[in-house]
């Protein structure tokens, strides 16, 4: 297992390095994300100027949320989300087969060939937001909420990436995938706001259909006071069963690929 | 010990089928018919150190299936292989760290970036060290001259100029076994020649085995002592690439230098060619010597020769379907069995 982190940093710094010589794509980039936090924030304003309360969340608890929802994405479009189409559109051109002829770990290889370092542009709007936020609560924010906020944050990160994953290894069943991105940035909208304030069934398909409970409100809890023990080791325990059941579907994936099962 | 062994190796693949017309779309979305290809069928076959084999058929006989499953990509539905004592499918580390597999239609190098940051993701995954790493990648760039390419993205490279940084790519970590499908596809004479004689010179600097589709004969010629051929999933003939003809062909060409321009030639063979004197004629393998001895005889002749067809009209003879029982059946008598 020694070679890994060797193989995630050279495609780190290559992906890196060839992304530096676009810059116009960070001013692009900039531009966006402060008119999708604009847009958020107006929307939030709007909301409390009927109400004070929003399902027991304040408005800069709501900001946090947003803070959440807005560095997450930020991670999925710069981590996740360029790799997993590059599975996709390997899968469906055969071109998944030099993937596999490589001596290391196929999941791995395929996680990290593509990088979109210019979306990291929304995890620092994000974490700016999250500090104006946290600055302005009431509630004080000691290290063990930091702690908590950031493990589950972690979490999160990795519970979206095994669900883009698990979404991803259908393409070896199911040859066109190229919808689900779309599919999954429509409803990654519904994680900016606390899923408490859907109805129950919602609530459900929110944590474990998508996960965004764990990897939005979860993290958001632990930064507004309402987390306790309980609901991190809910969300480690949900983090283990989905990178379990994500390894368990990519295996299955492959022996369909190369055949295995025919 | 030999670097691939094959033994009855079988490849089936289910295929849905449906006939044409909505009615029949209709009825497979609920009711789906598959049907059974066999692709590859008791395949045997050995391939000794330094070996390069030539492994040859028309489109849709099964070479690149065969590549596919000795290099992992695929499971097989009967028989066994080995590749350097690995059971390929198992793509175990030590296994795919020391072979290659080349896909002419095919790109692995990263499309957007420079060459080189290709050459160095391919360091990084098996973990070459970095001083043999460059020497490779010096020699590599230096045998196939790309040297002022490398830090040019893919995407602005030719099909040749690409073709040759993949090579070096595929070449990097030195494979003991390399699988070439198709190399040379799609690139002009000059460059299909640049990339056969560099395959030489890599596989006698390496002792590398190398086992090698392609649809020019060109590159077979120059490279293969010794080839395989397969049809409709089926090996037909596994030996010396001189042989081939002589197991393959049913018959051979005369030439002869005629004195008298208009002598009668009927009975001797067919008459392919005639341009004054110079007659081409093809008789029956088997006549060959006494058509010769014939037309000694009875004309004047200045010059004869007895040859075997063109290598690229054999193979085109063995594929042509009506020919291949036929030829099956030739090559069968011989019993070529598998060379090794």
């Amino acid at each position: 297992m020694g070679r890994e982190p060797g193989i995630v940093r050279t495609y780190l710094r290559v992906g890196t390095l060839f992304e530096l010589q676009y810059r116009v794509n960070f001013f692009l980039q900039l531009v966006q994300s402060l008119v999708a936090l604009g847009t958020a924030v107006a929307v939030i304003a709007l909301v409390f100027s009927y109400t004070d309360d929003l399902a027991g969340w304040s408005p800069y608890e709501l900001l946090v949320i947003v803070g959440v929802h807005v560095l997450l994405g930020g991670v999925i479009r710069a981590f996740i989300q360029p790799s997993m189409q590059r599975l996709m559109e390997d899968i469906r051109e055969g071109t998944f087969d030099h993937v596999l002829v490589k001596p290391a770990d196929a999941q791995l290889l395929a996680s990290v060939q593509q990088f979109s370092i210019w979306q990291l542009v929304d995890v620092v709007v994000g974490a700016a937001v999250i500090a104006v936020a946290v600055a302005n609560l009431d509630t004080g924010l000691g290290p063990l909420d930091a702690g908590a906020f950031a493990l589950t944050l972690v979490l999160g990160a990795v519970t979206i990436y095994c669900f883009w994953l698990l979404i991803t290894v259908g393409a070896f069943w199911i040859v066109r995938m190229e919808f689900v991105a779309e599919l999954f940035n429509g409803l990654y909208q519904a994680g900016r706001w606390p899923v408490t304030i859907y109805p129950a069934w919602l609530q459900i398909g929110f944590t474990v259909l998508i996960p965004l409970a764990f990897a939005i409100t979860v993290p958001a809890e632990a930064l507004t006071g309402r987390l306790g023990g309980t609901m991190v080791l809910a969300a480690l325990g949900f983090t283990a069963a989905i990178v379990a059941v994500t390894r368990w579907a990519w295996r299955r994936g492959l022996r369909r690929y190369d055949g295995a099962s025919a | 010990m030999a670097d691939v062994v094959v033994d009855d190796l079988e490849r089936v693949f289910r295929v849905p089928v449906r006939e044409a017309g909505l009615g029949a779309a209709v009825r497979s979305l609920y009711r789906r018919e598959h049907r059974e290809v066999r692709a590859v069928e008791g395949l045997s076959f050995r391939i000794e150190p330094g070996e390069v084999v030539g492994f040859l058929g028309p489109n849709g006989a099964g070479k690149t299936t065969t590549l596919k499953m000795l290099s992992g990509l695929l499971h097989p539905s009967a028989g066994s292989a080995r590749v350097l004592g690995h059971e390929p499918w198992r793509r175990e580390r030590e296994f795919l760290s020391r072979m290659t597999l080349v896909m002419g239609n095919r790109n692995q190098l990263q499309w957007d970036l420079p060459v080189v940051d290709s050459f160095e993701m391919n360091r990084a995954i098996f973990r070459i060290p970095r001083a043999h790493f460059e020497a490779a990648r010096d020699e590599l760039v230096d045998l196939l001259e790309i040297g002022d390419l490398v830090t040019k993205p893919v995407r602005n490279l030719s099909l040749g100029e690409r073709m040759k940084a993949e090579i070096v790519g595929a070449l990097l970590h030195r494979p003991q076994v390399m699988f070439l499908d198709e190399p040379t596809i799609g690139l002009d004479v000059t460059m299909q020649k640049r990339i056969r004689t560099f395959l030489g010179e890599y596989n006698r600097r390496s002792g590398a085995s190398v086992m090698l589709t392609s649809h020019y004969m060109a590159d077979v010629l120059a490279l293969c002592e010794r080839v395989i051929v397969i049809h409709h999933g089926r090996i037909l003939y596994d030996g010396a690439l001189s042989g081939l003809a002589d197991r393959v062909a049913a018959s051979k060409t005369i030439t002869v230098r005629l004195a008298d321009a208009h002598a009668a030639l009927d009975g001797y063979g067919r008459v392919l060619a005639r341009d004054g004197g110079r007659v081409t004629i093809e008789v029956p393998r088997t006549d060959a010597s006494r058509v010769a001895a014939r037309l000694l005889n009875e004309h004047e002749v200045s010059d004869l020769t007895i040859e075997d067809p063109p290598l690229e009209d054999v193979i085109e003879r063995v594929f042509s379907d009506g020919d291949a029982a036929a030829a099956s059946a030739a090559v069968r008598s011989g019993s070529p069995g598998s060379a090794g």
